[in-house]
């Protein structure tokens, strides 16, 4: 055996090593090509697979080529390997490059993945961004929609609310144009101003209610200068003339710019209210005029007595001459004071009780007309009579009662002169427990300005000489001793006495005690 | 009847392919060396294949660098995959070793005549000679090499399988 090293274990190690490596890259393509199919979309496999056809493609030729030469050498055949041996060289280069391309071009390749991959997720962000943005426009639409709903449902319950404050107000609520000219007003304030539709007061001016020109005038310009009237009292008028005595409160509407657009207010009916405080005020001082009376004419009675028993003494010493018809004169001078200080004592006579008893008061009445209805007859004023036959019996002083009424009733006489009617009512109102009489006449009507001091005393429009100015005076007196009242409207209130032609009415009240009472 | 100017044109078409055909076959089958091209000698193929190792060695330091600078996930797939390229570049350093040897070694160094069985690599045993003998045991560098490339795709199967989407790529 000659020295040196043998090169059997190299060829063994050649042949084995060449099987397995091309079994171990078989393995290896196979799993790169399962990982491919797995994940298609991922670089490295792609990259993993080709570098894998690479290496398998060199282990095939490699493998392939050791064996050939082995089993050339084998079969002594040197010179043919020598022949096939560039051939595996070259398709071994080309195996080296291409893995070496791959693996070079792998880097850039991931670089162009990752970018596209970083786009894909700023897309992806992009894309959720803009489907949280759409939600969130979806849900602010939908909650836009709620929120309108809500908004809307509040504003036709606030609208009803105020639609009801309007409707449903005692008071009147207006509103006027630019020309204030009335554009709206309540159903109250159609009832107050005594019309039936609302059409018939829209486009009528503001003014036009107003009684007194210079009122309207202050309210106008206090309105246009200072934008708003507070509290402001004015007397309006009636569709019937009768007044009207409101407060008003009132603010102007304006544009963007200030420009005077309209106004809305709230005007309250004090009528009621000023006429009852009137009344107060016209008892009151009554009272204090009564106070009066009866303290001057206590003291005047003495004397007057005096006077009136001296007098007649003196005449019957003084048969006849101008003694005697000075003294007659006086003792008729004095007995007219008597008269009138009787009178005051019976205005003033609110502390001394009368003979009060249950009585019919359509009788009473009745019996007062009797009285005066011939008289009345003969400057052809006719009396018209509408008793209720309702009216109970009512506790009062006959006697004084009908003094009261045959009063009015001359008062009237006075009023109409010839031919006319004299209206009488009687009328009960369960309600408020009273009984009513009602004294209307066809006169002239009592002029406003006088009609608040017809009950004062010695308060007349008749000529001297013709009227005390206590007939009224005592009859208040009266009335008010039996817990009553008495008012005079002219025009009349009443639409009935109105629409009986009526130009005047007394209303005399008397309270109902409830039955068992006395009498 | 004579021919058409097109009809002339069309004879004169056929004729010139019928001559090129014979031409190039004549061309095929008597090589000569061309000029203009340039020629060179027999070691060129030995030194393409040579850099063609560098080359693949090159790309496999490459690789490596990339899993150093951006280390993947801590799986056994890369592990594996790492082992591989480790291998891999061993390997190509062994082989172009060999080649570098082998074009060294004389030719009455190696006695590859006779029965398979009697060849040998004659003595002296340089150093030189050594390397190059042990060198021819390439296969226990690239045998493992692709092993652990099994290995790891293997692995890298298994973990798509389970449905990991991210194995780490580098």
């Amino acid at each position: 055996m000659s020295s040196g090293l043998p090169l059997l274990p190299i060829y063994l190690v050649e042949f084995w090593g060449s099987c397995l490596m091309i079994a171990l890259s078989l393995a290896a393509f196979r799993y790169a090509r399962r990982l491919v199919r797995l994940e298609p979309k991922r670089v490295i496999w792609a990259y993993l697979f080709w570098l894998c056809m690479a290496l398998v493609a060199l282990a095939v030729s490699r493998g392939f080529a050791h064996i050939v030469r082995l089993f050339l050498l084998f079969f002594n055949q040197p010179e043919m390997w020598r022949r096939l041996a560039p051939y595996s060289g070259g398709l071994n280069s080309i195996t080296f490059v291409a893995v070496a391309v791959l693996t070079f071009y792998y880097e850039n390749m991931r670089a162009v993945t990752d970018r596209v991959r970083q786009d894909a997720r700023t897309l992806a962000r992009t894309n959720r961004e803009l489907e949280e943005a759409q939600g969130k426009l979806r849900h602010l639409n939908l909650n836009l929609e709620q929120r309108v709903e809500e908004r809307t449902r509040e504003l036709a319950l606030s609208e009803q609310k105020f639609r009801h404050l309007f409707e449903g107000t005692k008071d009147l609520i207006f509103f006027c144009d630019e020309n204030t000219r009335l554009t709206d007003l309540n159903a109250s304030g159609v009832a107050l101003l005594g019309y039936d539709r609302k059409e018939e007061v829209v486009g009528r001016p503001l003014a036009a209610f107003f009684r007194d020109e210079e009122k309207w005038a202050r309210f106008h310009c206090r309105l246009s200068a200072q934008g708003e009237v507070a509290d402001f009292e004015a007397d309006w008028q009636r569709r019937d003339g009768s007044p009207l005595y409101l407060i008003l409160t009132a603010s102007a509407i304006r544009d963007e710019r200030g420009a005077f657009q309209g106004s809305e207010g709230i005007a309250k009916d004090l009528t009621h209210f000023r006429q009852v405080t009137e009344q107060l005020i016209h008892s009151e001082k009554m009272a204090s005029v009564g106070q009066l009376a009866a303290g001057v004419a206590h003291e005047i009675n003495t004397p007057l007595g005096v006077i009136l028993g001296y007098s007649q003494l003196l005449a019957e010493d003084f048969a006849e001459g101008e003694v005697r018809e000075t003294l007659a004169i006086i003792e008729k001078q004095t007995k007219v004071c008597k008269r009138i200080v009787s009178d005051l004592l019976k205005f003033s006579r609110n502390t001394v009780a009368g003979e009060k008893r249950a009585a019919d008061l359509n009788g009473t009445v009745e019996e007062a007309l009797t009285m005066v209805e011939h008289t009345l007859n003969l400057d052809h004023i006719y009396l018209q009579r509408a008793f209720s036959p309702e009216v109970p019996l009512v506790s009062f002083d006959a006697e004084r009662l009908r003094q009261v009424l045959v009063n009015i009733l001359t008062n009237a006489h006075h009023a109409v002169g010839t031919e006319g009617i004299i209206g009488v009512w009687t009328r009960f109102n369960g309600h408020c427990g009273e009984a009513e009489i009602v004294i209307g006449d066809t006169g002239p009507g009592i002029p406003s300005e006088v009609i608040g001091r017809i009950f004062d005393p010695f308060f007349t429009t008749k000529g001297v000489g013709k009227g005390t100015g206590l007939g009224l005076s005592v009859s208040f007196g009266i009335v008010r001793e039996h817990g009553g009242r008495i008012e005079a409207f002219s025009p009349p209130r009443d639409p009935k006495v109105l629409a009986a032609g009526m130009q005047t009415a007394f209303h005399i009240t008397l309270p109902v005690e409830p039955a068992g009472g006395e009498g | 009847m004579f021919p058409t100017r097109w009809q002339r044109a069309a004879s004169r078409k056929n004729g010139g392919l019928l001559r090129i055909v014979p031409a190039v076959v004549f061309l095929a089958l008597l090589p000569q060396p061309a000029f203009a091209v340039q020629v060179h000698g027999g070691p060129e193929g030995l030194y393409v294949h040579m850099m063609a190792h560098v080359f693949f060695s090159a790309a496999l330091v490459y690789l490596l660098c990339i899993l150093r600078r951006r280390p993947p996930d801590g799986s056994r797939g890369w592990t594996f995959f790492r082992y591989s390229l480790y291998l891999f570049f061993l390997w190509n350093l062994d082989t172009f070793m060999v080649h570098w040897l082998s074009s060294r070694l004389p030719d009455e160094a190696l006695a590859e005549s006779g029965p398979i069985w009697g060849h040998h690599l004659n003595s002296p045993l340089t150093f030189e000679r050594l390397m190059y003998y042990f060198g021819r045991f390439e296969h226990l560098l690239s045998v493992p090499a692709v092993f652990f490339l099994v290995l790891s795709l293997r692995a890298f199967c298994r973990q798509a399988e389970q449905g990991r989407s991210d194995p780490g790529a580098p």
